[in-house]
């Protein structure tokens, strides 16, 4: 759950909610039908969205062995089931403490940052034909959270 | 061509099986603690390590730090079963078919979830035949009061064991830095019995980290 949100049922034992901390709830609770939709639509469409991927990347890295083009998919698939379920929760660290920390050592052990920026850029392009604008901005935030994780900034050239 | 509904099996991808808030389950009126598969874990208050370190000091003496590294490979030994049997479960695959990095992955994970701090292994020395460990915020260093010497013998023996069932050799583990005196970290040395125990000696003698690897690689 929102962080705040949380933490505000905790504080509130004994005593009535603050009207801007039930304002915070309402917005989520009025969020909330379109943050099912938005899930809903991930979860329906998680093999055609991905299968598209996964065959554009194949023909952007024919060379690329099989297992590691799996590999990078296979993450980006439990990164967008779990960016799913940190968007329905509206909880960024939901993400973050349970797979970001995980899988930032083995991207960076196998060396496919390359790979990763290529599928994320993919991945973002199916998602905006897939979703609505209000439906993107609910999941861009979670899905940009890991690929800057996950994907090194290029080394800048040194200064002259 | 790569088939996604052929990488998603009974549509489930395994991840971060040990994941702090999902792998440690309570039940506050039964009174117990239980890992995601239903095993018990069992919680030590910092007064018993405490209680443990000052009875066996008062009942042995100097060997109470090599009563605490067997303590250590014994524990050792039925957590590397356990962390494999889990492993195999989840990832429903044999440890032996898991690449070195999902390993250590793993293990790291595993480290913090159960509360023993940050661990890091370090292969710089490899080819020298030593595994070098670092453990950061070590519960049984903070513990060690008043102590002169490096004092995470029980880390020391569990990784001994740990290590010693993973590459099926005898394995010897030696702490050159501890928490406990002052350093950033624990700093654990592993290899070939004969080729680390010297360390021992060195450690006894003051000898700083760097120092003691110098010697041992020389």
């Amino acid at each position: 759950m929102h962080p705040q949100i949380d933490a505000m049922f905790d504080e509130a034992e004994n005593r009535y909610l603050k009207p801007d901390e039930l304002n915070t709830l309402n917005q989520y609770v009025e969020s909330l039908p379109d943050r099912l939709e938005t899930y809903r639509c991930l979860r329906d469409q998680e093999v055609t969205i991905m299968q598209r991927v996964a065959e554009q990347l194949e023909q952007q890295f024919p060379s690329e062995k099989i297992e590691v083009l799996e590999r990078c998919l296979k993450n980006a698939l439990l990164v967008m089931r779990y960016s799913a379920m940190g968007m329905l929760l509206n909880d960024e660290l939901f993400l973050q403490t349970r797979l970001i920390s995980w899988l930032e050592d083995t991207v960076k052990v196998f060396n496919t940052q390359t790979l990763d920026t290529a599928l994320y850029r993919l991945l973002n392009q199916r998602l905006s034909e897939t979703l609505t604008g209000p439906q993107l901005r609910l999941i861009q935030p979670h899905l940009t959270l890991a690929e800057r994780a996950l994907i090194q900034p290029a080394p800048t050239a040194p200064a002259l | 061509m790569i088939s996604i509904t052929d990488l998603l099996v009974d549509n489930h991808i395994p991840s971060n099986y040990f994941a702090s808030d999902v792998y440690v389950k309570g039940d506050l009126e039964l009174g117990l603690l239980e890992n995601r598969r239903g095993d018990r874990l069992l919680a030590l208050p910092a007064t018993l390590i405490q209680g443990i370190y000052a009875g066996l000091e008062n009942e042995t003496g100097q060997a109470a730090g090599m009563v605490l590294f067997n303590c250590g490979r014994w524990w050792g030994k039925n957590f590397y079963t356990r962390f494999c049997e889990e492993l195999t479960d989840y990832y429903n695959k044999a440890v032996a078919d898991m690449s070195m990095v999902e390993f250590l992955q793993c293990l790291r994970q595993c480290w913090v979830t159960h509360g023993w701090g940050r661990i890091e292994l370090d292969q710089s020395h490899h080819h020298r035949g030593l595994l070098l460990i670092q453990i950061w915020n070590s519960p049984f260093a903070r513990e060690a009061q008043n102590s002169t010497k490096p004092a995470c013998h029980l880390e020391a023996g569990v990784l001994s064991t740990f290590f010693s069932q993973l590459t099926s050799r005898e394995l010897h583990c030696v702490q050159t830095t501890c928490e406990s005196l002052g350093s950033d970290c624990n700093r654990f040395i592993l290899g070939l019995t004969k080729r680390v125990q010297p360390a021992e000696e060195m450690v006894e003698r003051g000898l700083d980290h760097d120092t003691i690897l110098q010697q041992l690689c020389s």
